[in-house]
C-alpha cells in the first residue's frame, strides 16, 4: 500500500508539469501534499490513477508498477481518489452514486453483488458514515457542494481503498463540513488505510498531517513532519512566500 | 493492505434504512416502483397480446405489429441509449442482420425457421460484441458516426453478395406461422412481438437495480469517473451493446419471417435507427415506459398520417414531434414525473434535511472517532 513515484516526467506543450519528480509516501499515515498552483500536484494525482500517461518515469503501488494500468485496474488495486472539482453522477440518486464503486473482489462476488440486495446495506452504511444516508433517494445534482464531496468519499469508501487520495477535500466547503471531512480522513487512516491530501487550507494540512511533502516546480523540495516544514527555509520561499 | 475485516466496524455500522433519519421515500420506495414495473409490463403484454381479439381487421392488425415491433426495438436501443447516454443511429444494421441471417438460414420447413430465430440470437450476439469491442472506443458524436457507418456497411454488403442474400433484388423468407389468412398471420405476430417486449422490458428493469445498471448509469453521467471507481466501462459499455442489438436482430429476423421478404434498402436504412432515438426520445430516454410511449405514439400516428394525408405525412409528423420537443424537451414521462412531484412534494424538503448536517454525530461510531481525532478546524 506504499505509493512511490520515480522519475515521472509529464510535459502539457511547453509547460512542464512534473520534472523528474520521485517521491516516496509513508504508508499506513496521512500525507499532505502541498505547493503552489502548477506545482504539478494534480497531475500527480492524474497519473496515479491511470486518468493520463506519464512521459517518462512511473509509479508503484503496493511494490507493483501500476503506470500504464488502465484506470479501473488501478482502483481495483486499492486506490480511491476525489476530484479536485467535484464530480458526482447527477442524474442518479445518492444511493446509486455509491453503488457504482466496484469493490477489489474476484469475479464470483462480483456475480453475487450483480442483484443489489447485499450492496445496499453496504452503501447505505456508507452514506450513514458520511451523513448523507437521509439523502439516499435525492438526485445528486439537488445536493449541495459540500455535500457532494462528502458523496464522492462515501463512493470511495465502497470500493474499500488502501490507499485514498484526496485532491483538495477543504476547497469550497463551509467549516463545519471542513471538520466532518477531516473526521472521516482521521478514521480511514484508523481503519488501516494510507491518505495522501493535496490541499491548500494550511490548517487542515498541519494539524491533519503525519507526513507531509512539499512540491514546487514539478518535483518535491522537501519533506517532513508538519512542525518540520513549517520551519523550512525552501518551503517558506517557495510556497508560503515569506 | 486493509482487509475486510479491520473495517468491519465501519462496515457493519448498521443501515439506518427505516431509521429516524431514513430519507422520506425511502430505498424501498424506489425497490417498491421497480417491483411494481414488472406487474405492469405483464399487464401491458396481456393487453398487447390481447389485442388481436379486439382488433380484428387485417389493416389495423398490421399496423399493430409494426407498432409493438417498435416498442420492442426502441426498448432495446434503451438499453444502451438510456443506461450509457452512447446514442447509436446503427441499430438499423442490426435489425437488417437479423433479418438476412433468419432469411438466409431458414428453408421452407416451420422448424428451420424456429432454428434459424434460434441462430440469429446467437450469430447477432457474437457479431454485435465484436463489433461493440471497437465502435465503443469512441465516445459523444464520434461514436454516432462509426454507428452510422455500420449501416451503409450492411447495406452494401447485403447487396453485394448476392448469391448468398439475393443482392437488390432482395430475399424470399418462409413464415413463422402457417395461418391461412393474413389477419391471423398478423394476428400471431403481436402476441409474438408482445411476448418479446415482455422480455426486453424486464431485462432492462432487472439491470436498472443491480450493480451493472449503476455502472452503465455511471458511464453516462462521467465515464472517467466510473473507472477511478473501478467500474470496466469497456466491458459494461460491450455487454450493454450487444444484448441491445441482439434483440434488435431478433426483431428483424421476426420480421422477415413476417413480412416474407427482405429489401436490403429498408432493412438497413439510418430511418429505422432515427425512428427508435426519437421514440425514446420522445417517451423520455431514461425510462423504462419512455420508448414504449414514444412507439405507441410515433407508429399509430405515423399509419394515421400516411393514411390520411398521404402528400404530407412528413411534414404532419415533424409538426407534431417539434411540438412535442418544443413543449417537453426531456420527453414526456420525465416531464410529467416532474409535474407529479411538483404536485406531491415529498414529505422533507432537500434544503431543510441538508441543514442538519453535522448534527447527525450521534451513532456509536461517531462518538467512538471523536476519541482522539485532532481537530481539523477550530471553527
Amino acid at each position: 500500500m506504499s505509493l512511490s513515484v520515480h522519475g515521472l516526467t509529464k510535459r502539457f506543450g511547453g509547460v512542464v508539469a512534473l520534472d523528474d519528480a520521485t517521491v516516496e509516501f509513508v504508508p499506513g499515515v496521512i500525507n499532505g501534499l502541498i505547493g503552489p498552483n502548477g506545482s504539478g500536484k494534480t497531475t500527480l494525482f492524474n497519473i496515479a490513477t491511470g486518468l493520463i500517461a506519464a512521459d517518462a518515469g512511473g509509479v508503484t503501488f503496493d511494490g507493483r508498477r501500476i503506470t500504464g494500468m488502465p484506470p479501473y485496474r488501478i482502483a481495483r488495486a486499492g486506490i480511491g481518489r476525489t476530484f479536485q472539482v467535484v464530480r458526482a453522477f447527477d442524474r442518479m440518486t445518492v444511493l446509486e452514486n455509491v453503488l457504482v464503486a466496484e469493490r477489489r473482489t474476484g469475479l464470483r462476488e462480483l456475480v453475487r453483488s450483480a442483484i443489489r440486495g447485499s450492496e445496499v446495506d453496504r452503501a447505505m452504511g456508507w452514506l450513514h458514515r458520511v451523513g448523507l444516508d437521509h439523502l439516499a433517494d435525492a438526485d445528486a445534482a439537488d445536493i449541495s457542494y459540500g455535500q457532494k464531496k462528502l458523496l464522492e468519499l462515501a463512493a470511495i469508501l465502497m470500493t474499500d481503498p488502501a490507499l485514498v487520495m484526496l485532491d483538495e477535500p477543504a476547497g469550497g466547503v463551509n467549516p463545519v463540513m471542513i471538520e466532518r471531512i477531516g473526521d472521516l480522513v482521521v478514521a480511514a487512516k484508523r481503519n488501516g488505510r494510507t491518505v495522501l491530501i493535496v490541499e491548500h487550507n494550511m490548517e487542515m494540512v498541519m494539524s491533519l498531517c503525519d507526513h507531509v511533502v512539499v512540491f514546487d516546480r514539478g518535483r518535491a523540495i522537501a519533506s517532513g513532519t508538519p512542525d518540520a516544514i513549517q520551519s523550512d527555509e525552501r518551503v517558506l520561499q517557495a510556497y508560503l512566500g515569506v | 493492505m486493509p482487509s475486510a475485516t479491520d473495517d468491519s466496524a465501519m462496515d457493519t455500522v448498521t443501515p439506518p434504512v427505516g431509521g429516524p433519519v431514513g430519507s422520506p421515500g425511502g430505498v424501498a420506495a424506489k425497490r417498491r416502483r421497480q417491483a411494481w414495473n414488472y406487474v405492469a409490463v405483464l399487464a401491458l403484454v396481456s393487453a398487447l397480446a390481447a389485442g388481436p381479439i379486439l382488433v380484428t381487421n387485417s389493416y389495423y392488425r398490421y399496423a399493430g405489429v409494426l407498432m409493438v415491433m417498435y416498442m420492442v426495438m426502441a426498448t432495446s436501443w434503451n438499453l444502451v441509449g438510456g443506461f450509457t447516454g452512447y446514442v447509436s443511429l446503427g441499430h438499423a444494421a442490426f435489425f437488417g442482420f437479423g433479418a438476412y441471417c433468419t432469411g438466409i438460414i431458414a428453408s421452407d420447413s416451420r422448424s428451420s425457421v424456429i432454428l434459424a430465430l434460434l441462430a440469429t440470437v446467437g450469430i447477432c450476439l457474437a457479431v454485435a460484441a465484436v463489433i461493440g469491442v471497437v465502435a465503443l472506443r469512441v465516445r459523444g458524436s464520434s461514436f454516432v458516426i462509426v454507428t452510422i457507418a455500420l449501416v451503409y456497411m450492411g447495406s452494401l454488403l447485403a447487396q453485394g453478395l448476392r448469391s448468398l442474400t439475393g443482392g437488390s433484388r432482395g430475399l424470399d423468407v418462409a413464415g413463422l406461422y402457417t395461418f391461412s389468412t393474413r389477419a391471423a398471420r398478423h394476428g400471431a405476430y403481436i402476441v409474438t412481438f408482445a411476448v418479446l417486449l415482455g422480455v426486453v422490458m424486464f431485462l432492462w428493469n432487472f439491470i436498472d437495480g443491480t450493480k451493472f445498471g449503476m455502472g452503465l448509469k455511471a458511464v453516462r453521467e462521467d465515464e472517467d469517473r466510473a473507472q477511478s471507481l473501478g467500474v470496466n466501462t469497456t466491458a459494461f459499455k460491450v455487454v450493454a451493446f450487444a444484448l441491445s442489438a441482439t434483440f434488435v436482430g431478433l426483431a428483424g429476423g421476426l420480421y422477415a419471417t413476417w413480412t416474407g421478404f427482405i429489401d436490403p434498402i429498408f432493412v438497413f436504412s439510418v430511418q429505422i435507427s432515427a425512428q427508435l432515438v426519437l421514440m425514446t426520445l420522445l417517451g423520455g430516454m431514461r425510462s423504462l415506459w419512455g420508448p414504449v410511449l414514444g412507439a405507441a405514439i410515433i407508429v399509430p400516428s405515423g399509419e394515421f398520417f400516411l393514411v390520411n394525408l398521404p402528400e404530407y405525412h412528413l411534414v404532419s409528423m415533424g409538426v407534431m414531434l417539434g411540438t412535442v420537443v418544443m413543449l417537453m424537451p426531456n420527453g414526456i414521462i420525465p416531464t410529467l414525473r416532474r409535474l407529479w412531484d411538483r404536485r406531491n412534494p415529498p414529505a422533507a424538503s432537500i434544503r431543510e434535511l441538508a441543514g442538519s448536517v453535522g448534527a447527525l454525530d450521534t451513532d456509536d461510531a461517531d462518538v467512538e472517532r471523536r476519541a482522539g481525532a485532532p481537530r481539523a478546524v477550530r471553527a
